[in-house]
């Protein structure tokens, strides 16, 4: 597989054999490109863990796109879900049988996973509304608090005027 | 004495329910609002849920905020610990200001004063800011101080187990409820459009305006006690303003405020640690959803509906018949078994098994804390506050150790965390084996042969200068209601009447 690149907020993944490669196998019925988490943004993730067993390996948590197999025509153009979250990625693309079995798979970087890396910057959840509503209701519980002060005087005042 | 009868009876006519000496109810009646006992127990156990809920409201939607974050591990870790570390000193704090201020206004300023911390986390950008909120938050577990605090002020020592077990486990419920509301609340503001990392945020204001409002509705609805609040009481003269470093000194050198302050570390810390590691530990090790986890999780906080009351009620009823060495077994047993089912919890692997040991480990440990305030009242009466914070804030000190020892980094895995932590259980419940009342007795030894009563006990906290003063005249009263803790022996021991000198109207 070629390298990928960023354009803006799309990605665009082309595939194509190189030559001395083997062409696509005709048991290659479905291919599934993943969004994949790189090792530096693995470590101290436990919830992003590499496994051999890849129905418990968390690598590629991200689907780009599945859909059938075919010899050319296989450019794909993604937008970058507002739900990625701000980290490095690769990109890899699995190849299925007719049983759904996994039998192939290709990746944009090298076997160690060092090269050709991508780096995503996400939106970030924060927005102006929110923050001033929170410092709005933040200053009025504070405000409250003074209120209440004042309130206690005035009635522990009160109770001494009724008691003398 | 005719004029202190009728004294007597127009005070009984005041209150809905009935009351003894000190005006404290001899009756625990749970659907009603009578002020001020009943309405103070569900003021009090509305807010410390309410706490509950905004201290834990993250666990469930870590998931969705380690990605906006790019939290890692530690980061979570950290910030896991830090929401429990912080209440450390605040219980103890809040102690004090019980002592001091009464309960309404400390829990009234505690709660809305950690308010702004829950808003503020709908703005945190970063590992640190993360931290630092769920750190400020964590303050509002103090909460709980007040609430032990008010209920053995307002409830006789006959439902004070009772009325502590209720009052606590129902606002523990918080901790699991939250594992349910969180992830609702943030599916329904999805759904209406919002983007994920959007959406954590806008939920947390559920939490934060919860919180406000049942701040706002103890200040303008409680009261302190039965015969009105502290500032009033302490301006007409009714009740003595006593000075802090004469509390801080009797609770600091009562040992039992320590031992039962290291114990509640391992019934109710170990509770503060499983809410803050067991969705994550159920969505890793058996590959269950978010949801499905959350659910699970829900169901160990959840248990706190019965469970800690069962621990309160079973701790009075002991006592009734054996008084306070009952109460003392009952509390080793159930917590040394609550270790036993933690260590099984970490051995079993399948997902169905572990479900039901972790209900029955969740049963036991929360029963545990219910049958520690049972306890607590008794062991000083100038001090309460400050011995109820300090065993509130050994709590909390628990929570800390078991997750920088155990689930922190990768040394253990969760599972062997979970195992050792069983052991480490049963090792510091042994402690209570220590605690000795000379009026009552402790596990292993009966009451002192010397013959010293509730009186001497509660007295001794008290300088003959002060007792000129009349200001121990709470403390006198509730030596005379304690006799209860004798068990069934209370007819043929010593009691206060032989030796008090008789005041005559």
């Amino acid at each position: 597989m070629t390298p990928a690149s960023i354009f803006f907020n799309t990605l665009i993944v082309i595939a194509s054999p190189q030559p001395g490669q083997a062409g696509i196998d005709l048991a290659y019925k479905t291919i599934k490109v993943k969004l994949c988490y790189a090792p530096i943004s693995q470590k101290d993730r436990e919830w992003r863990k590499t496994e051999d067993d890849l129905a418990k390996d968390k690598t590629c948590q991200h689907e780009i796109v599945a859909r059938p197999c075919r010899p050319s025509n296989n450019t794909f153009t993604w937008t970058i879900k507002k739900d990625i979250p701000t980290a490095t990625y690769f990109i890899r693309a699995y190849a299925y049988n007719s049983a759904d079995e996994d039998v192939a798979f290709g990746q944009t970087t090298d076997y160690h996973k060092t090269t050709s890396l991508l780096e995503v910057h996400a939106v970030s959840g924060c927005t102006v509304p929110l923050d001033i509503a929170s410092i709005c209701l933040s200053v009025f519980a504070i405000a409250s608090l003074f209120g209440f002060y004042l309130l206690v005087k005035k009635r522990a005042r009160a109770s001494l005027n009724r008691v003398t | 004495m005719e004029i202190s009868h009728r004294a007597d009876d127009s005070c009984q006519n005041r209150f809905a329910l009935p009351v003894d000496s000190e005006h404290k109810s001899t009756e625990f009646r749970l659907f009603s609002v009578a002020a001020p006992h009943m309405r103070a127990f569900h003021l009090s156990w509305i807010s410390f849920f309410a706490c509950f809920v905004s201290t834990f409201a993250a666990p469930p939607l870590l998931p969705i905020i380690r990605d906006d974050l790019n939290l890692t591990s530690t980061d979570i870790g950290n910030a896991g610990i830090a929401a429990v570390a912080g209440a450390v000193f605040a219980r103890v704090a809040m102690g004090s200001a019980c002592d001091l201020f009464g309960p309404r206004l400390a829990s009234a300023l505690l709660t809305l004063i950690t308010a702004p911390a829950v808003y503020c986390s709908s703005v945190a950008s970063s590992p640190m800011s993360f931290l630092l909120v769920r750190f400020f938050t964590g303050f509002s577990l103090a909460t709980f101080v007040s609430t032990q605090f008010w209920m053995s002020s307002l409830f006789s020592s006959r439902v004070v187990g009772t009325a502590n077990g209720l009052a606590g486990g129902w606002g523990n419920l918080g901790g699991g409820a939250t594992q349910l509301i969180m992830p609702i609340v943030f599916s329904l503001i999805q759904h209406m459009g919002a983007t994920s990392f959007t959406a954590w945020r806008i939920a947390f204001f559920i939490p934060a305006l919860f919180q406000t409002l049942s701040a706002y509705a103890i200040f303008f609805l409680g009261q302190d006690l039965p015969d009105g609040n502290y500032s009033q009481l302490h301006k007409s003269g009714d009740k003595h303003k006593d000075k802090f470093l004469k509390v801080f000194y009797h609770a600091f050198t009562n040992y039992r405020g320590w031992i039962l302050a290291l114990t509640y570390g391992y019934c109710f810390g170990v509770e503060l640690t499983v809410d803050n590691i067991i969705a994550q530990y159920f969505y890793d090790r058996f590959n269950v959803d978010l949801h499905t986890a959350g659910m699970i999780a829900a169901s160990f906080g959840l248990a706190n509906l019965f469970s800690r009351p069962g621990g309160g009620i079973l701790s009075d009823f002991v006592s009734k018949k054996f008084g306070m060495r009952g109460r003392l077994w009952t509390l080793w047993i159930v917590q040394t078994l609550g270790g036993v089912f933690c260590i099984l919890l970490g051995q079993v692997g399948s997902l169905g098994v572990s479900v039901a040991v972790m209900l029955i480990f969740s049963v036991f440990v929360q029963a545990a804390c219910g049958l520690t305030f049972g306890v607590v009242p008794f062991v000083s009466r100038r001090s309460l506050g400050f011995v109820s914070g300090m065993t509130g804030g050994g709590g909390n000190v628990g929570a800390v150790l078991t997750q920088v020892i155990f689930f922190r980094g990768s040394r253990y895995s969760t599972e062997d965390g979970i195992t050792l932590m069983g052991v480490m259980i049963i090792c510091c419940t042994s402690a209570i084996a220590l605690i000795y009342f000379p009026q009552w007795g402790g596990m292993f030894c009966g009451p002192s042969s010397k013959g010293t009563t509730e009186q001497d006990y509660y007295l001794s906290e008290w300088t003959s200068a002060e007792k000129e003063q009349d200001f121990h005249s709470s403390s006198l009263k509730f030596s005379e209601n304690s006799l209860n803790e004798r068990g069934k022996r209370v007819r043929s021991a010593p009691t206060p009447a032989e030796g008090t000198p008789t005041t005559n109207a």
